[in-house]
């Protein structure tokens, strides 16, 4: 069996408590290297040109390394909070697209391997109360008796027979009579 | 694993000994009931890759009651495997041999065919009647109910119960019952 073909399972994990008290941007660093001369890197420096300025005063967090290298693609670098390292290429993009990349760039915690949810849903706590026992909602009575019990193994919820309904009118009957 | 967590574990998968009194059941609808304890399905944590059955104590085999005519017709069917060896041995007839043979190969069938089959029913321990070894009982926590209610013999009603029974009239004391023919 290929693993390398499965997706990796896992929980829902936010980064460490963020955004309980305040939120960190988890982008901490953001190297962007270009070719001042090839086409492939157009849109790269027209990128630099128009929004840079713009992008890094809209996030003060992320620290933005600018690198010029001669007759070589253009290539953004990510590097997040938790060590994670990002690298994709920017050959031949536009400078929307860029725009749009370093977007979600920015907004990521950092998690480049998608994984499979075990379950939609995760809690550090998942139960208050403990796992459930045998002993859980059981009548405390049951320490007493003694097994087998006749009470206990009778079957429940019995139409009232004959000789109990005969009984009960008696009973009646006397009860009026003594009033 | 801290020692409480094992403790929790230990408590969630312990296993639970039930009791179930055969007297005067049906006993393939008694095994349907049985099936679900021996195999833990009553339980909220039951998966099928999941041990969690418990143990069942099955009480006076030997009053078990079968439906109709069972008793006659029904045949339980055996074959060693040499030539012209098999038997087919009607309900009573077993019963007479063993008391706990009809119970037990109810609850056998009704488990479904699976490997796991022969170890749930390691689980399962039938007697006869209601002498069960103290061992056994120690372990009791749990009683199953009965499907029916158990008829109650008129020699086993006291005798003041049945003088204060409502009556309409006395018979005369020279009353001679009909004769039974």
């Amino acid at each position: 069996m290929n693993h390398s073909q499965f997706l990796i399972s896992g929980f829902l994990r936010p980064p460490f408590y963020n955004g309980v008290g305040r939120q960190i941007n988890q982008l901490q660093r953001l190297t962007i290297k270009f070719c001042k001369s090839h086409g492939g890197s157009k849109g790269m420096r027209d990128f630099i040109e128009n929004h840079l300025v713009n992008y890094a005063k809209e996030n003060q967090s992320v620290v933005v390394y600018v690198k010029p290298r001669r007759h070589r693609s253009p290539v953004i670098v990510a590097e997040y909070l938790n060590g994670d390292r990002r690298w994709m290429s920017a050959q031949n993009r536009n400078h929307e697209e860029i725009l749009k990349w370093l977007s979600l760039l920015s907004l990521q915690a950092g998690d480049t391997e998608p994984i499979r949810y075990r379950k939609n849903w995760h809690t550090d706590c998942p139960s208050i109360q403990g796992p459930w026992t045998p002993f859980t909602h059981k009548n405390p009575a049951f320490n007493n008796i003694a097994f087998p019990d006749k009470e206990l193994g009778k079957q429940l919820n019995m139409p009232e027979t004959a000789t109990e309904k005969l009984l009960r009118l008696v009973q009646e009957q006397k009860n009026t009579k003594n009033e | 694993m801290s020692i409480t967590q094992r403790v929790q574990q230990w408590a969630t998968f312990g296993r639970v000994w039930h009791v179930y009194d055969c007297s005067y059941q049906n006993p393939f609808d008694s095994a349907k009931v049985i099936v679900k304890y021996l195999k833990g399905m009553q339980k909220p944590i039951y998966h099928p890759m999941n041990d969690c059955g418990d143990h069942v104590v099955c009480i006076n085999t030997k009053q078990i009651a079968l439906p109709g005519d069972e008793w006659t017709k029904r045949a339980y069917f055996h074959h060693t495997g040499y030539p012209s060896s098999a038997t087919w041995t009607l309900a009573w007839e077993l019963h007479s041999k063993d008391p706990m043979m009809i119970m037990k190969k109810a609850i056998y069938r009704s488990l479904g065919g699976n490997l796991q089959r022969r170890h749930t029913m390691q689980r399962l321990h039938l007697f006869k009647d209601d002498k069960v070894p103290q061992e056994v009982l120690d372990n009791i926590t749990n009683q199953i109910r009965q499907l029916r209610p158990v008829p109650q013999r008129l020699d086993h009603i006291d005798q003041e119960v049945i003088d204060n029974f409502p009556k309409i009239m006395d018979y005369p004391e020279d009353y001679l019952p009909k004769a039974i023919k």
